[in-house]
């Protein structure tokens, strides 16, 4: 059983703390034995660093929406095991060790925008002093402060997924999973929001797990791409990003990110045929 | 202001159409009141006697009333209960599916001799068992149609039933509480008034309209036919505006 | 491999087998309600032997189940021929053809006034306040005057009678849902699938029957059923409100006047009643199945 090996960090050091998830031979079967036997993840194996930012990539039924779930506790993994910063994902989820924001935004149409963020602190006992202050402090981080009042309907597809992400930054864990949440924007919104989110993860140093359909999205955004493939579901490649620190709309026309994004597109093809020329799991 | 306007005119001038066709048509015509009075006739014999329609339309809108509440929590807290266990609702959404086109008022000549019939409560307990259905059925739906991915998140922010029960499912229910409650309203003022036809108290509108009828005071009996439609119209309209009332959001995201 | 296989198979359609079986199902639990109902009415008598309630539990008001049952079997009427059983099942019978005939012209008048209010905005906007208003009104109410009207005129050759206005009263409650239904269901094309047959050149008439017909059964059948529902009901609330003879509505009214001298009859009457509903909605749940066959399952109703 091999591991994941450490991407190249291009001279950076080694992050303190525990990983931010440890997957060690993630099985996930549905309907084990039964006629209806799908095998949606096949010994993943992936460890992501404190701090890092790694994407999940690939065709429809490769597993990785259902990978999320698994580092969620939202599903239970077949076999295997999965440490989530440091603890197992079910302590992690009660503890609020991560936060998470879906394709669809999935705001409360009955509650204020301030409302909708200050959900989760409701939820861990916060006062409403405590929760209004800090609320406001992440639409500000946002910049939907003078929405605080608005309804979700009244805000448009990028403005309520800002909401969203607000939402799941609230109790400030060290993690967050995001499962598409672009996915639904058109594209100029899209880029905007991709930079949101980088200038949030400079802001807050948080580790995050993105999955996505987008190669130019997927390397504009991560440290490391991690391909998977379907039937059975599993990781077929892990494409480091040295595109550094500090990207901007100068990134997108670089020379370096046009061979990452073929670097990850010839990674998705080198495997319809079935024969991989690539590295197998964990190489690189 | 004016865009409301455009869906109020059709109706209003569709009615008064109808009004003048109505009037003419009896006049020229030289209908008996026997066979259809005319708009004045029953103008003249509902403001005639406005106090005497008042009384009898409250009687009956009170038994209306008290059946309608009682139902409501009735279906509300089985909603509840059906939500919370499985087996209540396998037991009971079938049961409520059956009993659609079961004439329950049927039940009310059983009712008045189980209880007594000089008394309210026979009427009052059949109305509640046929607003119970309506509420049960449409808040059962409201509290368990709730999106997929807003279950995730709620045990993403490690939720438990209960609390996903009060943040989540019971606001998502309160517009389909209320499109249950626009069915049950008209709805208790007609099994009401139904009741009051197997005898007992007879100052409520049904019972006035069967005895005007029967001694050929058809003016009389088209009044009260007014305030009938009067009281059913009265109870809707106040369930849309306490609708309106607490859910602001409901008009704009979904038509429950 | 026959682990992707599952996963290329494409869906069978709506599951027929599997609705049928579920309606067996409930079937049973319907069953097991009216056991559950049997017993509780047992229990509340004897209750009233030993402490007392707020209601009347004597033989008399509330007879033992097993003396409902053998009443059925006693004549009607002194010195009759037909048993309690034989005049409520005829009367049910005759009801439930008055309902029947409701329920087709009034969920004719629904279709037609939805294909004329999707047709006409206009008259969407004219006609729509008063088919939703029509039914806050308790027509009920009008139903001894209708029937005191529809005695006096003639339609041609044909005499009015009460029958006619019981059906006029079951058809008015029956088209308002399928009016509505119907209305939503041919409003219900997006405006990508508009622009398609647009596109193709369709006339108002064969976007209606190729496009807007097919997509409105989803919504339809729903409504079908709650307008056979109110049929029903309002069939059997109209006999009782005009006293009208042949139906199970006028027995109803009859045995509860013989309540003191058989107080079983008015049981049978209304087992009778509550067994038409029954049936209505167990025909109307087969409709649903036959209609939505082909639906994917989300879709049916």
């Amino acid at each position: 059983m091999s591991n994941a090996t450490q991407p190249d960090r291009g001279g950076l050091a080694d992050p303190p703390g525990p990983l931010a998830v440890q997957a060690q031979g993630i099985w996930k079967v549905f309907n084990e034995g039964q006629s209806g036997e799908v095998t949606a993840l096949q010994d993943v194996n992936l460890s992501v660093d404190s701090g890092e930012f790694v994407s999940l990539i690939g065709p429809s039924g490769c597993g990785k929406s259902t990978l999320l779930r698994v580092i969620a506790d939202l599903t239970d993994a077949t076999r295997g095991e999965m440490l989530v910063a440091g603890v197992t994902p079910h302590e992690a989820r009660q503890k609020q060790l991560y936060g998470m924001a879906f394709q669809q935004a999935a705001l409360f149409d009955w509650r204020t925008v301030r409302k909708n963020v200050e959900l989760p602190l409701e939820l861990m006992g916060w006062g409403k002093d405590k929760r209004k202050q800090r609320s406001m402090e992440l639409l500000d981080m946002v910049q939907l402060a003078d929405f605080a009042e608005h309804r979700p309907w009244q805000l448009s597809g990028g403005m309520q997924q800002r909401v969203a992400i607000a939402r799941s930054l609230a109790v400030d864990p060290p993690l967050l999973l995001m499962d598409e949440p672009f996915g639904a924007l058109d594209e100029m919104t899209r880029e905007r929001m991709q930079n949101e989110l980088l200038r949030i993860r400079r802001e807050t140093g948080k580790s995050i797990i993105f999955v996505t359909h987008s190669i130019p999205e997927a390397v504009y955004l991560s440290d490391r791409v991690v391909v998977m493939s379907p039937r059975p579901g599993r990781i077929t490649d892990i494409v480091p990003i040295p595109l550094g620190d500090a990207r901007d709309e100068d990134t997108r026309e670089s020379e370096d990110f046009f061979h990452s994004v073929t670097a990850v597109r010839e990674a998705l093809r080198g495997h319809v045929g079935g024969a991989s020329t690539r590295a197998r799991v964990g190489e690189v | 202001m004016s865009d409301r306007l455009k869906f109020i005119w059709p109706p209003i001038l569709i009615g008064v159409l109808v009004l003048a066709a109505w009037q003419a048509v009896v006049v020229v015509q030289d209908i008996q009141p026997y066979l259809l009075p005319a708009p004045s006739l029953i103008a003249e014999n509902f403001f005639g006697d406005l106090s005497l329609m008042w009384n009898t339309g409250l009687y009956t809108a009170t038994t209306a009333f008290l059946g309608l509440v009682l139902g409501s929590i009735l279906g509300v807290a089985m909603a509840f209960l059906a939500q919370r266990f499985i087996v209540v609702n396998n037991l009971v959404t079938p049961l409520a599916a059956g009993l659609a086109a079961v004439p329950i008022i049927a039940l009310t000549p059983i009712l008045n001799n189980m209880f007594s019939i000089t008394s309210r409560t026979p009427r009052v307990l059949v109305t509640m068992i046929i607003v119970f259905f309506p509420m049960l059925v449409n808040v059962i739906r409201g509290l368990v149609q709730v999106q997929p991915v807003q279950l995730e998140l709620m045990r993403s922010m490690n939720a438990k039933p209960r609390t996903v029960l009060r943040v989540l499912r019971v606001p998502n229910a309160i517009p389909f509480f209320f499109t249950g409650l626009k069915i049950a309203a008209p709805l208790s003022v007609i099994a009401a008034l139904v009741a009051e036809y197997f005898g007992g108290p007879q100052e409520g509108l049904g019972s006035r309209i069967a005895s005007s009828a029967a001694n050929t005071a058809y003016g009389r009996a088209w009044a009260y036919v007014v305030a009938a439609i009067i009281t059913g119209l009265v109870f809707y309209l106040v369930t849309v505006a306490l609708e309106r009332w607490t859910t602001p959001w409901a008009d704009r995201s979904r038509s429950a | 491999m026959s682990s992707t296989a599952s996963l290329e198979r494409p869906r069978r359609s709506s599951g027929v087998g599997r609705r049928l079986r579920n309606g067996a199902v409930s079937l049973l639990w319907a069953l097991a309600g009216i056991a559950i109902a049997v017993l509780m009415w047992e229990l509340v008598k004897w209750l009233g032997t030993v402490v007392s309630l707020p209601l009347n539990t004597s033989d008399m008001t509330m007879p033992h189940v097993w003396t409902m049952v053998s009443a059925m079997g006693e004549p009607e009427v002194r010195g009759s021929d037909t048993t309690v059983l034989q005049a409520v099942m005829s009367a049910t019978f005759r009801s439930l053809l008055l309902a029947a005939g409701g329920f087709v012209i009034g969920a004719g008048v629904g279709l037609l006034l939805a294909v004329i209010m999707q047709r006409f905005l206009f008259m969407e906007r004219g006609l729509l306040p008063f088919v939703i208003a029509s039914q806050t009104v308790p027509l009920i109410a009008l139903a001894p005057l209708i029937v005191g009207i529809g005695n006096r005129i003639s339609i041609g050759p044909v005499q009015w009678n009460t029958t006619y206005s019981v059906m006029f009263i079951a058809a008015y409650l029956a088209f308002f849902p399928v009016s509505v239904g119907a209305l939503r269901g041919l409003q219900a094309p997006s405006a990508t699938a508009l622009e398609l047959m647009r596109s193709y050149g369709a006339t108002p008439g064969q976007m209606t029957r190729k496009l807007r017909f097919p997509a409105s059964i989803p919504y339809l059948v729903p409504a079908l059923k709650v307008s056979a529902a109110a049929a029903v009901v309002g069939t059997v609330v109209a006999e009782i409100s005009t006293g009208v003879r042949g139906g199970i509505g006028r027995l109803l009214i009859e045995y509860a006047r013989q309540i003191t001298s058989q107080p079983s009859k008015v049981y049978v009457a209304v087992f009778g009643a509550l067994a038409m509903g029954l049936l209505v909605a167990a025909l109307v749940a087969a409709l649903d199945v036959y209609l939505t066959r082909h639906l994917p399952k989300e879709k049916s109703a």
